[in-house]
């Protein structure tokens, strides 16, 4: 009796489609009023993902920056003891520099760095401060960190220089230091013995973060190198990445490169939320409390679909009886309440997407400015915010919204389908709304 | 339960050559419960509908014709007796088959029309056959077969709302005839009809039934419906009272 045309999808499904757009049809205004508080939400948690991550991975770029980088090489224990006995020898230092230059990774590098990282102490004539001493080469260092930005009075580093200093205010303050003043750094060297090297401050500098102004020196790592019986040997070597999302593959590399010193333990590769867990933990409470927005945001949203979803299957109760005593199982009827609640958060979904992208294109390259909000000189973590945000739009977290989007139409029309599949079908015939 | 057994058989006079009743009941009850009270609505009704019958359930309110209309429909289950509709029995089947059964083998008429407004009048009236995957052309040809035959030519393309009510009823009389269903259940169909057309429903249906051989099984407390079937089942307190055959 029943010829079904080939190639189309089975009748029942025709049949369920037609009704749900017909019925979505039918409550025009009802069905706008909700897309639209849909498409709203959607396209504003599509903005504020995009700014929010934009900030994160800015956060993220600082903090790697003014550490050790998006992924650094290191001995296990130097992080704890950040002595010179425990460095990276010069044969895996190579290794690592030779797998981040490889043709393939090196355009996700940004910049990288190998130092001498020790703890000392820089005296002059007015007194003597505990430092860190941070040997760097001068010619590749300002790509790897920001502090040759935040120069006050005098220069950065150059590779000319040898026994040139660059210091924070709070420590040229502290140890009364000026542009050409000579201060002496004392540290143990790869002898144990504790030595000490004459430099001249040639630059001053204010990141506005006082646990670097106070405390973080930076001097050539040829200098270092020598004062420190060091060779080629260093504490770290470290790699600035494009973005953050490259971490776990150009860890994994390296992992790869330096299999051997890491099986016996003599290195590790570690990770950015490793190396600062305090950053990582900070982004982490961020993100929970947007979270936690998004959630009562949506909630509201999804309940939102289930008055509409619920408000029509109770206004059709004679509608599904007629349908069931037509043929249709109580499965089907709940499926016609089910496709127009995914239809209903699909096309709102796409459409917030759509929205969302087109906001987040708009701040795009400006970024979103918030100086009115933000103090130019608010730390996070650690780390200067810059009050101009820059969004960051990435496809996976457009589908994750999307599919979040549909996953609550599915979760907000569950409810009403049951009761519509649940339908006591003579009961359902007496209704007369 | 006990009672008197309540037993018809219309079969052999009405559709003799028929292999298959296209109803048989077999000591059916239904019992509602309604808070602490028990409702005996059908009480052990046996009763045989052969296929081409035009045949009434009359009675007053609540005397069980409407139940046992829903009960037969597979609307509703009973709650002790047997069941077969066109050869297979309904008692025993799952929700998928019992609505298998209702696409394929039965029609429904109600009262109060039962359109699905959004769709038009073709569209409702095609709508079973939609369900049974027939063929879009098959589909169309029978229905508009059937909107010519009964006045409704020019009105395929309009919703329920506005069509009048003997309007709607006649598309829904369609809508339960065209897949040519094995039994069509019509429960008060002319009740919100006036008597003009309520005459021009029931020389429809009359003419289907003879033409196409449909089988139809009222339940009415009309008397235009009752004088015009061909078989009265009058039915009292849940039990069959009398069982009349007209020629």
């Amino acid at each position: 009796m029943a010829s079904t045309a080939r190639g189309r999808p089975p009748a029942h499904l025709r049949v369920l489609l037609l009704l749900a757009m017909r019925n979505l049809r039918r409550q025009l205004r009802r069905t706008v009023l909700t897309m639209s508080a849909m498409v709203v939400g959607g396209g504003l948690l599509i903005l504020s993902f995009a700014i929010g991550d934009g900030a994160h991975e800015a956060w993220i770029d600082g903090g790697v920056r003014l550490g050790t980088g998006h992924v650094t090489v290191e001995q296990p224990e130097f992080r704890i003891s950040r002595r010179i006995e425990h460095r990276v020898p010069a044969e895996v230092r190579q290794a690592a520099e030779a797998a981040l230059d490889a043709p393939d990774i090196a355009p996700l590098v940004v910049a990288r760095s190998s130092r001498l990282a020790v703890s000392g102490l820089a005296s002059s004539a007015a007194g003597a401060r505990p430092v860190q001493i941070l040997a760097v080469d001068p010619g590749t260092e300002p790509a790897f960190g920001t502090i040759d930005d935040q120069v006050v009075e005098g220069r950065y580093l150059e590779p000319d220089d040898r026994v040139a200093a660059y210091i924070g205010t709070e420590l040229a303050s502290r140890l009364d230091l000026e542009i050409g003043s000579r201060v002496v750094v004392q540290a143990q060297d790869a002898q144990r013995e504790i030595a000490g090297q004459l430099l001249r401050v040639v630059g001053i500098y204010r990141t506005g973060v006082p646990a670097v102004d106070q405390a973080v020196l930076h001097m050539p790592i040829a200098t270092a190198a020598e004062w420190l019986g060091a060779g080629h040997d260093v504490t770290n070597v470290g790699v600035v990445l494009s973005s953050s999302q490259a971490v776990a593959d150009i860890s994994a590399r390296l992992q790869a490169a330096l299999a051997d010193p890491v099986s016996r333990g003599e290195v590790r590769v570690m990770e950015w939320r490793e190396s600062d867990p305090a950053l990582a933990s900070a982004i982490a409470i961020d993100d929970f409390g947007n979270y936690l927005i998004y959630a009562i945001l949506f909630t509201i949203i999804g309940f939102g679909v289930v008055n509409t979803v619920l408000m029509s299957v109770l206004h059709r109760h004679r509608e599904f009886g007629v349908l069931q005593a037509l043929g249709l199982t109580p499965g089907q009827t709940g499926a016609v309440v089910l496709i127009e609640g995914l239809t209903l958060t699909a096309v709102s979904g796409l459409a917030g997407v759509a929205v969302g992208w087109a906001a987040t294109w708009y701040f795009l390259g400006e970024g979103l400015d918030m100086s009115g909000l933000i103090d130019s000189e608010m730390t996070f973590s650690g780390i200067v915010m810059d009050p101009v945000m820059q969004p960051m739009f990435t496809a996976v977290r457009m589908l994750q919204i999307l599919a979040f989007m549909l996953t609550l139409g599915v979760v907000a029309s569950i409810y009403p389908a049951r009761r519509a599949a649940r339908i006591d079908v003579t009961e359902a015939m007496k209704f007369d709304r | 339960m006990t009672d008197t057994t309540t037993t018809t058989d219309a079969t052999a006079t009405t559709d003799a050559g028929a292999a298959i009743d296209a109803v048989r009941t077999e000591g059916v009850w239904k019992v509602f419960h309604q808070e602490a009270e028990e409702v005996q609505a059908v009480r052990n009704v046996t009763l045989r509908v052969g296929r081409g019958e035009f045949t009434a359930f009359a009675g007053p309110s609540g005397s069980g014709k409407t139940t046992l209309l829903n009960l037969i429909g597979g609307l509703t289950r009973p709650t002790e007796g047997k069941i077969w509709v066109a050869g297979r029995e309904v008692s025993g089947m799952s929700n998928q088959e019992i609505a298998r059964l209702r696409l394929e083998q039965v029609g429904f008429i109600f009262q109060a029309y039962n359109l699905l407004p959004v769709l038009t009048a073709l569209e409702n009236a095609e709508f079973p056959m939609l369900l049974q995957g027939i063929d879009p052309g098959e589909r169309q040809a029978r229905v508009r077969e059937l909107f010519v035959r009964t006045g409704l030519e020019g009105l395929e393309d309009r919703r329920p709302g506005k069509l009048s009510g003997g309007q709607q009823q006649r598309v829904a009389v369609i809508r339960a005839v065209a897949s040519r269903p094995a039994l069509v259940l019509a429960d008060e169909p002319t009740a919100n009809l006036d008597s003009h057309s309520s005459e021009a429903l029931l020389d429809m249906m009359a003419e289907l039934n003879r033409d196409l051989g449909v089988t139809f099984v009222f339940a009415t407390h009309d008397d235009h419906v009752m004088e015009r079937s061909r078989r009265l089942v009058r039915m009292v307190d849940g039990q069959i009272a009398s069982d009349d055959i007209r020629t």
